[in-house]
């Protein structure tokens, strides 16, 4: 397995490389180690020196689509690295025509899900400092916990548990063999048990939820379909959004969130995998996912790019959620 | 409170008290300025009655509305919000209402699921010749959000009614 991400990641350096190296691209966005082994950040990567830092392991996880409509305001052409969900934000941010796909280059990692650290350190009761992981081809196991072994498919990141397109979409080039559709998996089971409880309990619950939003707009950050110049939380006039900690502008941040990116919400579950507070805000893109299903047929943003996006388009003979 | 009731020979029903007899709703009501707006108007000059707690807010189209016009509108003190715009097929701009189905559709669904009672945010199609729908429209919504009483949810705590 070792040898296998050895060889994996020779592959992929030897890929891009050869692009960065010989001028087709100004810029590789890609992943290098952090301070810790749990944690893989941003590479921006302009020479060969910044190519040896490049990393490809189970803690990947930033969805590198965001950083695009930025950097492109500096460089002409931009390789990037993309997972499954990555790759439909970047479709999505085409189609909004955010980004100019023509100076992009796509290239694809297909993705077996990534490992969530918070499940390590649980799993081994230990700090994640003092712990150390061999990565098997089904199984984990911990080291520094007299060898525990957990099947991977446990540890994996909420998001990756519900991911239904782990192989990326429309990428110029597959860097790594296909791992395949994963359309078993379920999506929406936390929405339905919310959707089942009394109306009061689902307010008492958002309400706890909410109250302990820092409004630090991590969320806002991290996704990559706010590609807005100006939120609506940071204009002056009109003012949509106070300034204080009050529960209910904390509501109103998030409910207009996640309607914004109705019809764009790719599902990379980055907003959630951020918040300091572990807000379960997949749960309200989901939930407006599902509708869309439900009542304007079947669609999943950055799949097809030829299929228009629900909310810009209508029927004359659409179903309403209201009595008309 | 029941005690003073007793005393008196009243008895509440269904939890029905004097105060909440007296407590009138608060509903804004945001109005397509082609179709709906125009049904108001037809309805006041057609001498119809319809609860004088709505407050009717002009908008261009109904595909104007914001959704964070009803978000602020229930968390400064509103009991219940009505989008009303012209019937599908008759949009002034030829297709606003048809966008904003969907847009509200998915909005309603999502406040629901927040908590608050899927009746107090309404959508109505009402043309400029249905006056005596406006009246009927605001008389029955009006109705509704009294029997669900007043709402308290994602309302801003620093919040006073002016009465």
């Amino acid at each position: 397995m070792a040898e296998r991400r050895i060889n994996n990641m020779e592959k992929i350096r030897t890929a891009v490389a050869q692009d960065l190296l010989s001028g087709r691209i100004d810029l590789l966005l890609g992943w290098e180690k952090g301070l810790y082994w749990w944690q893989s950040r941003p590479l921006f990567a302009r020479n060969s020196e910044d190519l040896q830092r490049l990393t490809w392991d189970s803690f990947c996880v930033a969805n590198l689509s965001g950083y695009l409509q930025e950097e492109l305001k500096e460089n002409k052409k931009i390789g990037i690295l993309l997972k499954g969900c990555d790759s439909r934000a970047l479709n999505r941010l085409v189609q909004d025509q955010m980004v100019d796909r023509e100076r992009v280059v796509a290239y694809g990692l297909p993705c077996p899900g990534l490992l969530d650290p918070r499940l390590l350190k649980q799993e081994a009761g230990l700090e994640l400092t003092a712990l150390g992981i061999e990565e098997g081809e089904d199984r984990v196991t911990l080291t520094g916990t007299k060898g525990k072994s957990i099947a991977r498919e446990e540890l994996l990141l909420e998001k990756c548990r519900r991911c239904h397109h782990p192989d990326p979409v429309g990428c110029d080039q597959l860097l790594l063999p296909p791992v395949g559709s994963r359309e078993d998996r379920s999506r929406f089971h936390q929405v339905t048990r919310l959707e089942e409880i009394p109306a009061e309990e689902r307010f008492a619950y958002w309400s706890s939820q909410f109250e302990r939003c820092l409004r630090c707009y991590a969320c806002r950050e991290a996704c990559p379909c706010c590609s807005c110049r100006e939120c609506f939380v940071e204009q002056e006039e009109p003012r949509w959004l106070g300034k204080a900690h009050e529960n209910s502008e904390n509501f109103i941040y998030h409910l207009t969130r996640a309607f914004h990116s109705a019809g764009r919400c790719v599902e990379c579950g980055e907003c959630q995998r951020v918040c300091p507070v572990e807000l379960p805000l997949m749960e309200l893109s989901s939930k407006i996912i599902k509708d869309i299903n439900e009542l304007y047929g079947e669609y999943q943003a950055g799949l097809d790019t030829e299929q228009d996006p629900p909310l810009l388009t209508y029927q004359p003979d659409d179903p309403a959620a209201f009595v008309e | 409170m029941s005690t003073a009731l007793g005393k008196t020979g009243e008895v509440p029903v269904n939890g029905a008290s004097p105060e909440k007899e007296r407590w009138t709703p608060l509903i804004v009501a945001f109005c397509c300025n082609w179709c709906s707006y125009a049904g108001g108007d037809l309805a006041g000059t057609s001498r119809m009655d319809y609860p004088a707690n709505v407050k009717v807010i002009r908008m261009p189209c109904s595909s104007r509305i914001n959704p964070l016009f009803i978000l602020r509108a229930f968390q400064r003190g509103a009991d219940g919000v009505l989008v009303a715009g012209c019937h599908p097929g008759d949009c002034h701009y030829t297709s606003g209402n048809y966008y904003v189905r969907r847009n509200l559709s998915l909005f309603r669904r999502l406040l629901e699921f927040s908590g608050i009672e899927p009746e107090r945010f309404q959508v109505s199609w009402i043309s400029a010749s249905e006056g005596d729908k406006f009246a009927g429209v605001m008389q029955s919504l009006t109705e509704e959000i009294k029997a669900l009483g007043p709402n308290g949810k994602w309302r801003d705590s620093r919040w006073q009614s002016v009465e």
